[in-house]
C-alpha cells in the first residue's frame, strides 16, 4: 500500500470505552472522523493509570448504528460477523486489531475478507477459530447436575462463548430448565419457560448433590474409568483432545487435577 | 446384581469396539451434525456414546473375543428398562450424545436382537429420546429384525472382524461370511430405499439415517495392509459404508492361533491404516496407489501420503497459485481445509510462503513439494534432507520396540531397531540412510 495516503495517522492516545460492542463501534467512529490510529483501545474497567493521554469515548447508539451499517455496506456482512465474533474472543488488544482490520476494509472493500493470508486478517481469523473451537469443545464438555429438577453447570472458558453454545443447549433441552454459569466472564445463560437470557452474576453457589444425582455421577465416573483400554494408555493424546484447563469442571477427571482432600 | 456392577461388566466388555462417533444425522434437536465428543478416555479415544453391551452372555466362541463362551468371566445382562433410564439420565447431564448398543449372543441371534429392539423402542417411544443411537446387528439375525432395528437406530454396523474368510473360519468358527455380508447388503439397500422415499414423502420412515459402519481387527491374523485396505475400499464402494474402523488386536486370550499374550498391540500399524483410510475417503487417493502386491505393508517411518509423494517426486513441485484442488490435496502438509483456503485466498492476490504459513499449511513438510510466488525448492534437493523432514516423529513415541516386529519391509537394508541405536537422533539418522537407499 505504499504511496497511498494512510487512512489514519498513529497518535499517542489511548481510547477507553465501556466494554460493549456498541462502545467499540463508537471508538471506530472516533478514529475515522479524527483520522487517527490510537495507541491502544481499552475497556474502562481495566484501563491502568498511564502517562499517555487517555480519551474516554462515550457510547452513542446512533453513532454505533452508523458504523454497523457502514461495515455491512462498505466492507461486507462477513466483516461484521467476524468483528462480532472476535469481540467475544480473548485475543490480546482485540479492539486495536479489529480497528486496523476495519480501516483497511473501508479502503479495500469486501475482498479483504477473502485474503486469508493477509497480515491484518490473520490474527482475527486465528482468534475466531480459537473461539469457535472452544465453543465446540464445550458443547461436549459442559457437565450438568440435576438440582431440584433444573440443570446447572459451571464453565471457565477463555473466550466468551455463551452466545455460541446457547442455541445448541436450547435445542437439546427444549423441555427442561437450565443454567450455564461462565465463571471467567461472570455471566450466566439461563433458560426458563422457553425463554433464554444472559444475566450477569458475580458468583453462583450450587447446592450439595442430592442422592440420585450423586448416584448418576458415580455411575458416570465408573463408566469413564472402565471404558479406557489399559494396553493403549495415551495421556498425551487425551490432553491434546481435552486440554487440562477444562478438567476442573468435568466430574470424571476433576479428581486428577484437584485431588480430593 | 446392582446397576453399578452391571455397568462395570458390560462397559468393560464393550470397550474394544472402536467406533464411537455420533456424526451424520440431522434430526431436529440433534444439533451437532458433525458429531460431538463429550470426553476422552485415558487411552485418548473420544467418548461420545454410552458404549455398552446388552449382555455379555455369548453362545459363540470366537477365539479373539473376551466374551467367548469358553472364557470364564462374570456374566450379566441389562434389562431394557434399566438401560433406557441410564441412557436418558446420562444424556440429560450432557455426559453423552446417545447410546452405542452391542451385545453378546444370548440364546439365539433373533432373541438378542429382540432384546435390543425392546430397549431402543422404550427409549424412542416411552422416553421420547431422539438422540443418537448406534446399534450393532447380530450376525445371523433374521432380515425382519434387522429392518426393525434400522428404523429405530441412527447408525448400524456389523463387524467384519477378520479381513479374510480363511481367518474368519479359523478364529470365529461360528460366524459365517454370508451372515456378515448379507445384513450389510440389506442395510445398504434399505437405506437407499428410505432416502428415495424421504425425497418424496417428508414423513417416510427413516432407516439408519447415519448410514452403516464396520470394524476389522488388525494383527490377530496374517493379512497384509494391502489386503486390508483393498477390502476396506471395496466395502466403501459396494456397501456405501460411512466408516471402516481398525482395531489393533490386544491379546486377551492364550491360543496357538493368536499372537502371544505379551505381544504389544500394533498401534502404529493401526494409525497408518487410519491415515490411508482418510486418504481414500477425503483426499481422492485410490487403494492401489498407496500399496501394491510388491510393497504390501505401510512404511512405518513415513505416513502414507509422504511415502506416496517421495515415490512420485516427478509430479512435484506443485504451483500453489495454479494447481487444482485435487493436486493440492496430494501435497504433504496440505489438508482439505488449507487446500480450500488456498483456493479462496489466491483469487485475491498471489501467495508466497508468508501467506501460506498464515493460512495454516505445514511448511515443514510442504516446502519440498510446492512452488509459491517467492519460493522454489532447490532444483535437485538432496533426497536425504527431504526424508529427514518427513519422518513421522510418532514412530519414536510409539516405542521403538514395536518397530522390530515389522522390520520385514522388502527394502535392502533392515531398518534400525531399539537394539541397534542409543538415541533418537541416531535413530533418525540411521533411518534416513536406510530409507534413502531403499525407496
Amino acid at each position: 500500500m505504499s504511496g497511498v495516503k494512510p487512512l489514519a495517522v498513529p497518535v499517542n492516545v489511548i481510547y477507553t470505552y465501556d466494554g460493549s460492542f456498541e462502545g467499540f463501534l463508537c471508538c471506530v467512529f472516533e478514529s475515522v472522523y479524527s483520522r487517527e490510529l490510537p495507541f491502544d483501545i481499552l475497556c474502562e474497567e481495566d484501563a491502568p493509570l498511564m502517562l499517555m493521554e487517555m480519551r474516554s469515548v462515550v457510547t452513542d447508539p446512533e453513532k454505533a448504528e452508523r458504523v454497523r451499517a457502514s461495515i455491512r455496506l462498505k466492507i461486507s456482512g462477513r466483516a461484521l460477523e467476524l468483528a462480532m465474533t472476535v469481540f467475544c474472543s480473548c485475543l490480546d488488544h482485540k479492539e486495536l486489531r479489529m480497528l486496523e482490520f476495519l480501516l483497511q476494509g473501508y479502503r479495500e472493500g469486501g475482498k479483504l475478507c477473502l485474503k486469508l493470508g493477509n497480515a491484518v486478517m490473520e490474527p482475527l481469523l486465528r482468534a475466531e477459530k480459537h473461539l469457535l473451537g472452544e465453543a465446540n469443545l464445550l458443547k461436549g464438555f459442559v457437565r450438568f447436575a440435576d438440582v431440584g429438577g433444573a440443570l446447572v453447570a459451571v464453565i471457565t472458558p477463555k473466550n466468551f462463548i455463551l452466545p455460541y453454545i446457547a442455541r445448541h443447549f436450547v435445542l437439546r433441552y427444549r423441555e427442561e430448565e437450565f443454567m450455564v454459569f461462565d465463571k471467567t466472564n461472570r455471566t450466566a445463560l439461563v433458560y426458563q419457560d422457553g425463554k433464554v437470557e444472559m444475566l450477569r452474576f458475580d458468583h453462583v453457589t450450587i447446592p450439595e448433590a442430592s442422592e440420585s444425582e450423586a448416584r448418576y455421577q458415580a455411575l458416570w465416573k465408573r463408566f469413564y474409568d472402565t471404558i479406557a483400554i489399559e494396553g493403549r494408555e495415551n495421556p498425551r493424546c487425551r490432553m491434546t483432545h481435552m486440554p487440562k484447563r477444562y478438567w476442573a469442571n468435568m466430574l470424571e477427571v476433576s479428581d486428577l487435577v484437584r485431588p480430593a482432600p | 446384581m446392582d446397576l453399578m456392577e452391571k455397568l462395570t461388566i458390560l462397559a468393560d466388555s464393550a470397550k474394544y469396539d472402536a467406533a464411537c462417533t455420533s456424526s451424520g444425522t440431522d434430526r431436529p434437536g440433534n444439533t451437532v451434525a458433525a458429531g460431538c465428543c463429550h470426553s476422552f478416555s485415558a487411552d485418548g479415544r473420544c467418548v461420545s456414546l454410552l458404549k455398552v453391551l446388552m449382555t455379555n452372555h455369548c453362545i459363540y466362541d470366537c477365539k479373539y473375543c473376551v466374551n467367548r463362551a469358553s472364557n470364564d468371566c462374570r456374566r450379566t445382562a441389562f434389562t431394557p428398562e434399566e438401560l433406557a433410564e441410564l441412557t436418558i439420565e446420562f444424556y440429560r447431564r450432557n455426559y453423552i450424545e446417545g447410546l452405542f448398543l452391542s451385545s453378546g449372543v444370548i440364546r439365539s441371534p433373533d432373541y438378542t436382537m429382540e432384546q435390543m429392539i425392546g430397549t431402543l423402542h422404550l427409549l424412542r417411544y416411552r422416553h421420547n429420546f431422539w438422540g443418537y443411537i448406534h446399534a450393532k446387528t447380530i450376525p445371523g439375525a433374521s432380515p425382519e429384525l434387522v429392518r426393525r432395528l434400522g428404523l429405530l437406530a441412527d447408525r448400524m454396523s456389523i463387524n467384519v472382524e477378520l479381513p479374510s474368510e480363511q481367518s474368519l473360519s479359523q478364529l470365529a468358527p461360528h460366524k459365517k461370511r454370508q451372515a456378515i455380508f448379507s445384513p450389510m447388503q440389506q442395510i445398504c439397500l434399505e437405506e437407499k430405499q428410505s432416502r428415495r422415499e424421504l425425497a418424496v414423502y417428508r414423513k417416510a420412515e427413516r432407516f439408519a439415517p447415519a448410514g452403516q459402519a464396520t470394524q476389522m481387527i488388525i494383527g490377530a491374523s496374517p493379512e497384509t495392509d494391502y489386503q486390508i485396505i483393498n477390502l476396506a475400499a471395496a466395502m466403501y464402494g459396494k456397501y456405501a459404508l460411512k466408516r471402516v474402523f481398525y482395531s489393533a488386536y490386544i491379546p486377551a486370550v492364550e491360543d496357538s492361533l493368536l499372537p502371544a499374550l505379551d505381544a504389544k498391540p500394533p498401534l502404529l500399524r493401526e494409525h497408518r491404516l487410519y491415515q490411508a483410510d482418510w486418504l481414500i475417503r477425503q483426499y481422492g487417493f485410490g487403494a492401489e496407489e498407496l500399496l501394491s502386491p510388491d510393497t504390501p505393508n505401510f512404511n512405518l517411518y513415513l505416513d502414507p501420503k509422504c511415502n506416496w509423494a517421495i515415490n512420485h517426486m516427478h509430479e512435484f513441485p506443485v504451483d500453489v497459485n495454479q494447481a487444482a484442488l485435487e493436486v493440492l490435496l496430494r501435497v504433504p502438509g496440505i489438508g482439505p481445509t488449507s487446500a480450500r483456503r488456498i483456493i479462496t485466498a489466491r483469487r485475491n492476490g498471489r501467495l508466497g510462503l508468508t501467506e501460506l504459513k498464515r493460512i495454516g499449511v505445514v511448511l515443514k513438510r510442504a516446502q519440498y513439494f510446492i512452488k509459491a510466488s517467492d519460493w522454489l525448492p532447490g532444483a535437485r534437493l538432496e533426497r536425504q534432507t527431504t526424508i529427514r523432514a518427513l519422518i513421522d516423529p510418532k514412530v519414536y513415541s510409539f516405542g521403538m520396540e514395536q518397530l522390530s516386529l515389522f522390520s520385514d519391509n522388502p527394502g535392502s537394508r533392515p531398518l534400525p531397531t531399539a537394539r541397534d541405536v542409543k538415541s533418537i537422533t541416531e535413530a533418525v539418522e540411521e533411518t534416513v540412510l536406510c530409507l534413502a537407499s531403499s525407496l
